[in-house]
């Protein structure tokens, strides 16, 4: 199973120390107010994440900095089904 | 019954926490939290204990079992509880007004019978629930609403208090070091006797806004360049050299085994 990172809205508060931390800026600072007037950093291309790519491979959790530093337990990674090679369409 | 995921720890009906924005407590209960998954604890066999304080309300977004007790006598519920059933793993959150201030004889006695209790200080160097009043912590010349023209008190050295008193294990870190903190979570509960965690974490509310430290960010950011090695440390005093005053003196301070109260039969 693949990981793929998310934050959760409802306990986000908008402190922005995730985009402090992160050492591929994959979290940046939102622009937008959510329904309760917070704004949630935007996530920017999660692929990058160390965890989401490697945790497989490694089989244990990598970096994780963003989760651990998190105030209010917004972060963290959910499992995705993993992605057909059949899916993918190579361009020449 | 143990964990199958690191959400199990928490009670999902009190979440969101109350802590105002980019709060340094919620980073440590993460933390705590992380180290005690990482280790398997029991869950039926792990205790949260508190005092009274922004810092205390942890174990209240807990599964497990918690006592929030009178203020400063968290440490000696928690020897209660250590004594009375010693296969439990006991975990005292306190804060800095909460332990130095009022809980301060609890705190020495605790450390000098050497009880095996993991204490985990959220230092934010003031009083942050009642509204900013200054606390034992406060550093020199840092505003607060009860020192308007700067502290000029020395502050407590809680580390240096509790190393000179026979604590097991004495740490220090910051919110900004959320794995080494972690870590020294672990080893402060796998260790027996009275292990004593230091975090020194952001206010931005109360002591933040008062200290041009704004945003969470910014006082974040000011623990990252302001973090001393331990070992650094004592090398500039060797050399003569001087150690900036708001330097925040990172590391491990003691890790020793003098005999223990209340360890696993």
């Amino acid at each position: 199973m693949m990981k793929q990172l998310t934050i959760n809205e409802t306990r986000c508060k908008g402190c922005n120390l995730c985009t402090m931390v992160c050492p591929y800026k994959i979290y940046q600072i939102g622009t937008t107010p959510n329904r309760r007037g917070i704004y949630v950093p935007v996530l920017h291309e999660s692929g990058r994440c160390t965890n989401c790519r490697l945790q497989e491979l490694y089989g244990r959790e990598l970096c994780g900095g963003c989760a651990l530093i998190c105030p209010d337990q917004a972060i963290s990674w959910i499992p995705v089904p993993q992605y057909k090679k059949s899916n993918i369409i190579i361009e020449y | 019954m143990k964990a199958q995921v690191k959400e199990d720890w928490f009670r999902q009906d009190r979440l969101p926490h109350i802590f105002c924005v980019g709060c340094g407590n919620g980073t440590v209960i993460n933390c705590v939290v992380d180290a005690v998954y990482d280790l398997e604890l029991d869950i039926d066999k792990t205790v949260f204990i508190s005092g009274i304080g922004c810092s205390s309300r942890a174990p209240g977004y807990m599964a497990t079992d918690s006592l929030h007790t009178t203020h400063g006598r968290a440490l000696a519920f928690a020897t209660g509880v250590k004594l009375g059933r010693p296969e439990f793993d006991v975990i005292v959150f306190t804060g800095d007004g909460d332990l130095a201030a009022i809980g301060g004889n609890h705190f020495i006695h605790a450390c000098r019978r050497n009880i095996d209790l993991t204490v985990v200080c959220m230092n934010n160097q003031i009083y942050g629930m009642t509204g900013g009043q200054g606390s034992p912590c406060t550093p020199i010349g840092k505003l607060s609403t009860t020192t308007p023209y700067g502290a000029n008190e020395t502050p407590f050295d809680l580390c240096e208090l509790a190393v000179a008193a026979g604590a097991n294990y004495v740490a220090r870190w910051t919110s900004y070091h959320a794995k080494e903190l972690r870590n020294a979570v672990i080893k402060g509960i796998e260790t027996p006797g009275l292990s004593f965690i230091e975090v020194a974490c952001q206010c931005p509310t109360s002591f933040g806004n008062k200290n041009k430290l704004r945003q969470p960010i910014d006082h974040v950011n000011f623990f990252r360049k302001n973090a001393i090695f331990l070992q650094k440390a004592k090398k500039m005093e060797e050399e003569r050299k001087e150690i900036p005053a708001e330097a925040v003196i990172v590391g491990e301070y003691a890790r020793r085994s003098r005999p223990v109260i209340g360890g696993r039969i």
